[in-house]
């Protein structure tokens, strides 16, 4: 399948890895692996490209070559230097992205278990009219190991009982444990860890593990949002509210990117990484102008957001038709009744929405 | 013997086999042919009564057919529906409860709307642990095992995102109170009291919010202030007497009664004390209210007075004409129960006191009814609820001249649905 040294350069190192016999896949146990790639490609009848390409015939297909969708110079040059995908070829990709092609846009951090990929493998294969080669017949190697025996409790006399509280139940949290989930980050900087990076570091990383969904400068991608810009729209028609022009504190950003981002990658970037990422979305906000900028436990709290002043306590039972708690009118309460308005959207509405077809649509 | 029973097997797979493949199809042709060779013996009426039916005639499934009962086929459009374009992928996203549907003050658990923000984290229990750390006497772990051993409670509430009705700030939009107001659900939650969590590691003196944190991929933090965790707030593992859905939280959530749900933390595995709110994504830029004048208000926790007139509306019209109809609602308040509603025909002019039916329970959905005699003439439905504390539900112009049009949350201005002659009902908006 590999025409060409340099991809077979790209993707040697995976392909070594990936073992000398790929197990057969289950196509139906492959849908449900799928969901994982359903955020970002379409497959099937109508399937277009999203976030990422679409992947109907993907068997046979040359990488990077479907009409229309922006890849990556590397996945281009790989279909270039004679990457086809198959059944092999996949399964590396899939184990690990960025290992098996450098650059690639495709933020997924990859299938650890074999199984898995060669299930996804088949489940696409049946959307592909050159199915994959179908593999040897051998069982596949990790069935799920049963579940373990329960223990044995422990005779009721001989269990140890904690001291505190009231109803002594639950044991000490070890400092490693706390350690290992208290990641959250306070606007006055509680919280934070060691660690520092430049917006040109972040810029790096953003367009490797970000853009794909929120734009190469932040502008997001289709429906994912937007986190640069818009700054003076929060009175406009239609206010754009980005990190810059709404979010009150850094900190969120920060421990955010670190507990949630990327999204279906999460808890993958170092604090440093972390830092960078920030660091950059400050300078894509125009709120540090220097790319060279260094952002660290040490200086974070002296950067500000321009917004952090808007934000007011929550004052609606103040608002005139709350305030009174007035028994409210019964009778003759207006002169005439007229419809200002008429939904403007049908097409959510199944079955019944289908015979109001026509006659709602009003705007 | 053997020849008998394979005959009669024979006929039940052939019925079951009409019954599959429309039985209103075959129900009909039997209506004609009875119709067709009426002799001496035709029955004059409808068929269903005057023909022996196979439901009637031969045997049904056996007991454990379903080993987890599932609702009638006919049923088979009772689902949650989501509406694509909202979102840019499914596991971000949202489903809306069919309450067009249901009836009573509880819903199901399969039909609860969701709302995940990284997909529905799948978590064995016994690999489930729940922390508390913080400004705390003694850092504690707890399995699940070690939650089921605290004092039990149940309680029904009704869980709101926010959210709901958002899409509505700009005027009427989706037709159906499924799209409109289906991002919320009730439930009879069973589980322990915050509040023996956080005393069995000892809260200190300078400790005055809480951050419960997801277990999922979106490890969704809220800031929420200690007095309500140590009010009325549960850690739940049940719901509706079986374990939580998986896309409710499995094995446990947070329980916040009366408040927004996104504050409801699912696969609730951390609890941390400090002395000032953590300003977490969900609470800065999300989860606040954007007013006209460019200032946002954060902290909005209490879901507001509320109701919504669930059939007629737009996915449940009126099919059998003229004559008794009965309008029927539901009707909630973050502030506690609901003290009336009222129920106009006329757009608002004039206002009827419904009826509360069911239970009345403290943050939790209330069913009213108006039982009318149509006269076939166009409706301007609308209801209004009143809770305990007073609140009256606002029109949704009075909520605009309020906040403007870009808040997203806390839409709970008054509904109108338009009943036309045909009983078709359309979502919109009047003066």
């Amino acid at each position: 399948m590999l025409k060409s040294p340099s991809a077979a350069l790209l993707l040697g190192a995976a392909l070594l890895v990936a073992g000398p016999a790929l197990a057969a896949g289950d196509a139906g146990k492959g849908e449900r692996v799928y969901k994982k790639c359903a955020a970002c490609h379409q497959v099937g009848e109508g399937a277009k490209n999203r976030v990422g390409p679409e992947l109907n015939d993907l068997i046979g297909r040359t990488a990077g070559s479907v009409d229309g969708f922006k890849y990556s110079k590397a996945m281009t040059e790989a279909g270039a230097g004679g990457l086809v995908w198959d059944e092999t070829t996949l399964d590396a990709y899939l184990e690990s992205p960025r290992t098996a092609i450098k650059g690639t846009r495709m933020a997924f951090p990859g299938i650890k278990e074999a199984d898995d990929r060669a299930d996804v493998i088949a489940y696409l294969a049946t959307f592909s009219k050159q199915a994959a080669a179908p593999a040897p017949a051998e069982t596949k190697t990790a069935e799920a190991t049963p579940a373990p025996a329960p223990t044995a409790a422990v005779p009721a006399a001989d269990a140890a009982v904690p001291t505190h509280g009231v109803f002594h139940l639950g044991r000490a949290a070890t400092a490693d444990e706390i350690a290992a989930w208290d990641i959250d980050v306070r606007p006055d900087g509680v919280g934070l860890p060691e660690g520092r990076g430049t917006a040109a570091d972040g810029e790096v990383l953003f367009t490797e593990r970000c853009a794909s969904c929120h734009g190469d400068f932040g502008e997001g991608a289709g429906r994912w949002p937007v986190l640069a810009g818009g700054r003076d729209t929060l009175k406009a028609d239609r206010p754009e509210k980005t990190i810059g022009s709404y979010w009150p504190y850094l900190s969120t950003v920060y421990d955010y990117v670190r507990r949630a981002m990327p999204f279906g990658d999460a808890r993958s970037l170092s604090d440093d990484e972390v830092y960078a990422i920030t660091a950059y979305l400050l300078y894509l906000n125009d709120v540090v102008t220097d790319d060279s900028f260094e952002l660290s436990r040490e200086n974070f709290t002296s950067v500000k957001l321009p917004n952090e002043e808007n934000f007011i306590a929550d004052d609606r039972s103040a608002e005139p038709h709350y305030a009174g708690k007035v028994e409210p009118c019964m009778k003759d309460c207006k002169a005439e009744v007229k419809i200002t308005m008429r939904a403007r959207v049908l097409d959510v509405t199944p079955e019944a929405g289908k015979e109001n077809e026509g006659t709602t649509k009003v705007d | 013997m053997t020849e008998k029973t394979e005959t009669k097997d024979e006929t039940v797979a052939t019925s079951r086999r009409r019954f599959l493949t429309g039985s209103l199809a075959a129900g009909g042709a039997a209506m004609a042919a009875g119709l067709a060779t009426a002799g001496p013996a035709a029955a004059q009426g409808e068929s269903v009564i005057t023909e022996i039916q196979d439901w009637n005639r031969y045997l049904g499934d056996g007991v454990v057919s379903q080993p987890y009962g599932v609702p009638s086929r006919y049923e088979a459009n009772v689902v949650r529906r989501d509406v694509e374009w909202l979102t840019a992928s499914r596991e971000s996203s949202v489903s809306f409860t069919p309450l067009h549907e249901l009836d009573g003050i509880i819903t199901p658990n399969g039909l609860c709307f969701e709302r995940h923000h990284a997909g529905i984290a799948e978590i064995e229990p016994s690999q489930h642990r729940l922390m508390i750390n913080g400004l705390v006497d003694t850092p504690l772990v707890f399995t699940m095992q070690d939650l089921m051993r605290f004092p039990r409670e149940n309680h029904v509430y009704f869980l709101e995102c926010a959210a709901n009705s958002g899409m509505e700030w700009r005027g009427a939009q989706l037709n159906g109170c499924q799209y409109t107001h289906g991002m919320v659900h009730c439930v009879v939650y069973t589980g322990v009291k915050l509040k023996h969590l956080l005393g069995e590691a000892g809260v200190k003196t300078n400790a005055k919010w809480i951050l419960p944190e997801g277990a999922d991929s979106a490890a969704m933090t809220r800031s929420i202030p200690l007095e309500k965790a140590l009010d009325d707030c549960l850690v739940a593992f049940k719901m509706n007497g079986e374990a939580l859905r998986p896309e409710q939280g499995y094995p446990v959530r947070l329980v916040v009664p009366g408040w927004e749900g996104n504050m409801w933390v699912k696969w609730l595995r951390r609890l941390e004390v400090g002395d000032q709110p953590w300003h977490q994504r969900e609470e800065t830029s999300k989860y606040t209210d954007l007013l006209a004048n460019g200032k946002a208000r954060r902290f909005t926790w209490v879901m507001d007075v509320k109701s919504v007139i669930t059939s007629p509306s737009p996915q449940a019209p009126i099919r059998h004409g003229r004559g008794r109809a009965v309008i029927s609602g539901l009707a909630w308040s973050g502030n506690g129960k609901i003290k009336r509603v009222d129920v106009s025909i006329d757009g608002g002019r004039n206002w009827t006191t419904a009826r509360l039916d069911g239970p009345s329970l403290d943050k939790a959905l209330h069913r009213f009814y108006l039982d009318i005699d149509w006269d076939g003439s166009e409706l301007l439905l609308q209801s209004r609820a009143i809770d305990e504390a007073g609140f009256v539900q606002p029109t949704k112009n009075e909520l605009r001249a309020a906040r403007g049009e870009n808040s997203i949350y806390h839409n709970n201005g008054i509904q109108t649905w338009y009943v036309k002659a045909d009983g078709t009902v359309e979502n919109v908006e009047v003066s």
